[in-house]
């Protein structure tokens, strides 16, 4: 076996023994020295200091003074935003409440499971925050959470609290064909037709229910109207409290749901996907919205064809604010790739392309003044990385999140003879020894083998 | 179908009959001699217990025997009050899946919720069965259980009964004692399908309670101009919830699971009771501050899979998980959360108390494992006015046990509820072998078993049909959405069943290595898969 790929296949092994609580507590105070600092804001400092004070970024500058902060040497390294992905089904407990088209009421929030090994292998890709999202099977779909990658933490302590909220909507194919159980009867909607009936449906009650609670608040009525888990999302989006993030692939559908939002008087926030979304490139930017898409990934089902690499480029030249996502607990680990891809196809500039992943994302999830860039007074959510992040020899060395270190590549190194030991420790004790072994310390294990012929296949208990 | 109707209501009585203890009365008894661990004071060293007319009449070590007790002597044996297991099923019909069509109302109830949401649902009217039924909980020294269910969200009251009397009535000790919640899903289709509809299906609910509580105030004031309320039984059962007056037990064993139910119980100011707790000790600071009490399970969780050298190793985490699980209790101790021990439906209820000594390896001291059994759990239920110690005047459960309880080889000789003796049956004396509890029973796999399996999110009916013969099975499965195949692998297991199967699903073939417990002609069980691990539960098909 080629020798890289032996390390590659150790290394992503080790991740997934990954330890809890591999965050060292810097109490947010680091100074990460000399580094090649790709702002994605303001250009590309060479031999430049950042300063990280209480988790926030202090200054940037050429030999600041450390003061009480730990120092970092970043020579000849490169330090970048942390990357941000749009759309993401990381650490969840579930994804989709298929049962009804309109599932406002579910919240993502509910149901983050924060040991996710996902987590921690997006932070060796220089990950640091997340929208996670509901599943598209509805056309009003759950409310989304924005999280940092807090490893270690609980899920509490993940979510990204200043994020406004969210919430998923979803067109096509998914919509149409979702709760198709033998046996069952179908869930409306089953067509195009019917999604936008039903989000058209679902703002026309979320007026009225508005205008329940306006009489009632007015003393108009004695009785207050019951509360709606399912409306009262419904009616912040209307009151432009809530970011919609719209699940599509085709064109048409794009424009459908731009005019159906004009006709209710809300904003879609972004078009997630958007595989055809260079074909409406200026309708986009005339409406405003962003798009969050795959760099080069189609085909994969009937309305997944029609796209082409330039997407992005397409987008970015017509002035669209473009995020690139990975949806996907795969591609989440290399998000720098699918960012300088764009580079390739079409041509997008270096902070540009570096901005798809970073500060795009950041503004279409409404956090931008707090993260996605290297800027004096935001967040420190900053990867520091071996070699230029646009190079497929490049890794991330070290991810920080409000200036605490949640993932150190020479640590998880140096870690792993440590876990396995402990595995080794661990698979020695009762608990963990396959029940037919159970119970027996004690005598010699000679004749054992030929008893456990027949393995038993519950936990007999401590015996 | 009616014969094997019949020979199972035979085999049930047989049962019945069989461990109906042949010397269960209710007298006047002095057990004395022995070294009475009255938990709520200092243990007699020489003492006697004197019970009559199902209370405890005196205690101590210079009683004086009255004339009409029959003395126990015991002498090198120690007493405990009767312990408590603060979570069981016991008496309720084991859970068949819920219909499709799950909506419409029960009899002699007014609700247009589907199954897992029927707050009102009454466990006094589903359980079924006297003293005579619950022999192996007792002869292992249970003498106090909370009996409520579990299997859906919103499960309705459970109670707490003593393991003696002819009826349901005679058992009552309180009722209801609190409101089950746990954090399932709906099955077939229906919502809530996924974890976040049963929090959002959980948060209307608990915001309609509310509301129809304040109109039902309101028309009661002055019913002119206001529509009148629904009547909603379903609500009604859960205003006392969102009022406080009853505390909920929540089902919640994982670190999030139990951050979760800390939320839900912030959000709607909700009085909560934590049960199962498998990974509280990390969170023992936490429940501390909000105030939170803990009925810890003891089924503590161990490797259930075979040895197999092609497998991947096992996760870290969950090496470490199984090893924490035992330390819980010490945690939940030393932060000063208090908890009660439960069997967590451990297979073997004999593994209670050999558990609680697992948590005395664990840090706990065996004063606090006794106090788990006993008294801590009778704080927690709200009976230690009447249960939980051995003090004059308080309800005669007491277990006479030849040693130190906590000691493996120590037995029980005696148990009273209620006043009430049970003598505990003699063992017979099992051949000499190194491991296994020497229960095997006949395992009967064969047949065609309908089962719906229930990766999350979904509900797929499938068909095993299994042909035993000696320990080997073989046979075939088949579904509408998997096609049929072979098994292969197929075995007869200590309770029931394991075969592994391949099936092709969307065109790529999936390995499933399902694993059943056979309980007469119901089965239920796992299929593990690449993917995740999926449960089953079904039926044998009577006309096969």
């Amino acid at each position: 076996m080629n020798k890289a790929i032996r390390s590659t296949v150790l290394f992503a092994l080790v991740l997934s023994f990954a330890a809890i609580g591999v965050a060292q507590r810097t109490s947010g105070d680091v100074l990460i020295r000399n580094a090649t600092v790709m702002t994605a804001s303001s250009g590309t400092k060479t031999n430049t200091d950042v300063l990280i004070s209480n988790g926030k970024i202090a200054r940037i500058g050429k030999n600041l003074k450390a003061g009480n902060a730990k120092e970092i040497d970043a020579t000849g390294k490169y330090v970048i935003p942390g990357i941000i992905d749009a759309h993401s089904h990381a650490m969840l407990d579930a994804v989709n409440e298929f049962t009804y088209a309109v599932t406002s009421m579910a919240r993502i929030r509910d149901v983050l499971d924060p040991t996710d090994v996902t987590i921690y292998r997006a932070l060796a890709g220089g990950v640091t925050a997340a929208n996670l999202m509901h599943g598209s099977a509805n056309p009003i779909g759950g409310q989304n959470t924005v999280v940092k990658f807090r490893y270690g933490r609980s899920a509490d302590e993940m979510v990204f609290e200043k994020a406004p909220p969210g919430i998923k909507f979803a067109m096509g194919e998914n919509v149409k064909r979702a709760r198709n159980i033998p046996g069952v009867p179908r869930r409306y909607p089953a067509s195009r037709m019917g999604t936008l009936e039903v989000m058209r449906d679902a703002f026309v009650r979320a007026k009225d229910y508005k205008k329940s609670w306006d009489n009632y608040r007015a003393g108009k009525t004695r009785v207050p109207p019951k509360k709606s888990e399912e409306l009262d999302p419904i009616v912040e989006i209307l009151e432009g409290k809530r970011l919609v993030h719209a699940h599509g692939y085709r064109s048409d559908e794009h424009l459908n749901l731009m005019r159906l939002a004009d006709e209710f008087g809300f904003k879609i926030s972004t078009l997630q996907h958007g595989l055809e979304a260079y074909k409406i490139a200026p309708e986009i930017k005339k409406y405003g919205a962003g798009v969050s898409i795959f760099v080069d990934f189609w085909g994969y089902k009937m309305e997944a064809y029609d796209t082409i690499p330039y997407n992005a480029y397409i987008l970015w030249k017509n002035g669209v604010v473009v995020s690139i996502n990975s949806d996907s607990g795969e591609r989440i680990r290399r998000l720098n790739l699918d960012a300088a891809k764009t580079m390739k196809y079409g041509g997008v500039p270096e902070q540009e392309a570096l901005k798809m992943i970073t500060l795009n994302a950041a503004i279409q999830l409404g956090v931008d003044k707090y993260t996605g860039s290297i800027d004096v007074g935001k967040d420190a959510d900053i990867g520091i990385w071996s070699g230029h992040p646009f190079s497929v020899y490049s890794h991330a060395e070290m991810t920080l999140v409000d200036g605490e270190v949640f993932f150190d590549r020479s640590k998880d190194i140096a870690m792993r003879k440590e876990l396995e030991e402990e595995r080794k420790r661990l698979e020695a004790m009762e608990p963990n020894l396959p029940p037919a072994k159970r119970g027996k310390k004690k005598k010699p294990e000679a004749k054992s083998e030929e008893k456990a012929k027949t393995p038993k296949r519950e936990a007999g208990g401590v015996q | 179908m009616k014969k094997h109707l019949l020979q199972f209501i035979a085999a049930v009585m047989a049962f019945a009959f069989l461990a109906l203890p042949a010397s269960a009365q209710k007298g006047t008894y002095a057990i004395t001699n022995a070294e009475v661990v009255t938990v709520s004071g200092s243990v007699i060293s020489n003492g006697t217990v004197v019970v009559r007319d199902g209370l405890i009449e005196a205690v101590g070590s210079s009683v004086s025997i009255p004339a009409d007790a029959k003395v126990i002597d015991a002498k090198g044996h120690k007493v405990y009050p009767g312990f408590f297991d603060t979570n069981t099923k016991l008496g309720l019909p084991s859970a068949s899946p819920p219909t499709r069509n799950a909506s419409g109302s029960r009899s002699g109830s007014i609700s247009n919720y589907p199954p897992s949401l029927r707050a009102e649902s009454d466990v006094l009217e589903k359980f079924e069965g006297t003293e005579a039924k619950f022999s192996s909980h007792r002869n292992a020294g249970f003498t106090t259980v909370v009996v409520g269910n579990s299997t859906g969200i919103f499960n309705g009251n459970s109670v707490v009964l003593n393991l003696a009397g002819e009826n349901v009535s005679e058992m009552v000790v309180k009722a209801p004692f609190a409101h089950n919640i746990a954090f399932k899903t709906e099955r077939g289709g229906v919502y809530p399908a996924s974890l976040m509809g049963t929090f959002s299906a959980m948060r209307q609910m608990f915001h309609d309670a509310k509301r129809l509580d304040e109109i039902r105030k309101m028309y009661a004031s002055n019913p002119k101009g206001i529509k009148r309320p629904e009547a909603d039984a379903t609500l009604d059962a859960l205003i006392p919830v969102v009022r406080g007056e009853i505390p909920v037990v929540i089902f919640a064993d994982t670190e999030r699971e139990i951050i979760r139910a800390l939320n839900i119980t912030k959000e709607f100011n909700l009085k909560t009771i934590i049960a199962g707790a498998r990974e509280s000790g990390s969170l023992a600071e936490k429940l501390k501050a909000h105030n939170i009490s803990v009925l810890l399970s003891v089924d503590f969780p161990m490797r259930k899979l075979a040895e197999n050298k092609e497998a991947d190793p096992e996760p870290l985490r969950t090496l470490r998980l199984r090893v924490e699980a035992p330390k819980a209790a010490a945690a939940l101790k030393n932060a000063g959360v208090p908890f009660a021990f439960q069997s967590g439906g451990m297979k073997n209820i004999k593994d209670f108390v050999k558990n609680a000594a697992v948590a005395t390896e664990n840090g706990l001291s065996k004063e606090d494992a006794i106090g788990a059994m006993t008294i801590s759990a009778a704080k927690i239920l709200g009976v230690d006015a009447q249960l939980g110690s051995i003090e004059k005047g308080k309800i005669a459960n007491l277990v006479v046990a030849s040693g130190d309880i906590l000691d493996k080889d120590s037995s029980i000789t005696h148990v009273f509820v209620d006043g009430k003796l049970f003598e505990q049956p003699k063992k017979k004396k099992k051949p000499a072998k190194a491991d296994g509890d020497g229960e095997a029973k006949e395992i009967n796999a064969g047949g065609v078993w309908n089962v719906t399996v229930e990766p999350p999110g979904m509900s797929i009916p499938m068909t095993f049909n299994l042909t035993q013969s000696g320990d080997t099975i073989t046979g075939t499965i088949s579904s509408n959405m998997l096609g049929s195949a072979t098994i292969r692998n197929g075995e007869v297991t200590e309770d029931g069943f394991a075969f592994d199967v391949t099936v092709t699903f969307q065109g790529t073939d999936l390995d499933l290595n399902v694993t059943g417990i056979i309980n007469g002609d119901e089965v239920e069980g796992t299929v593990d898969t690449a993917q995740g691990p999926a449960t089953f539960s079904g039926k044998r098909d009577p006309k096969n």
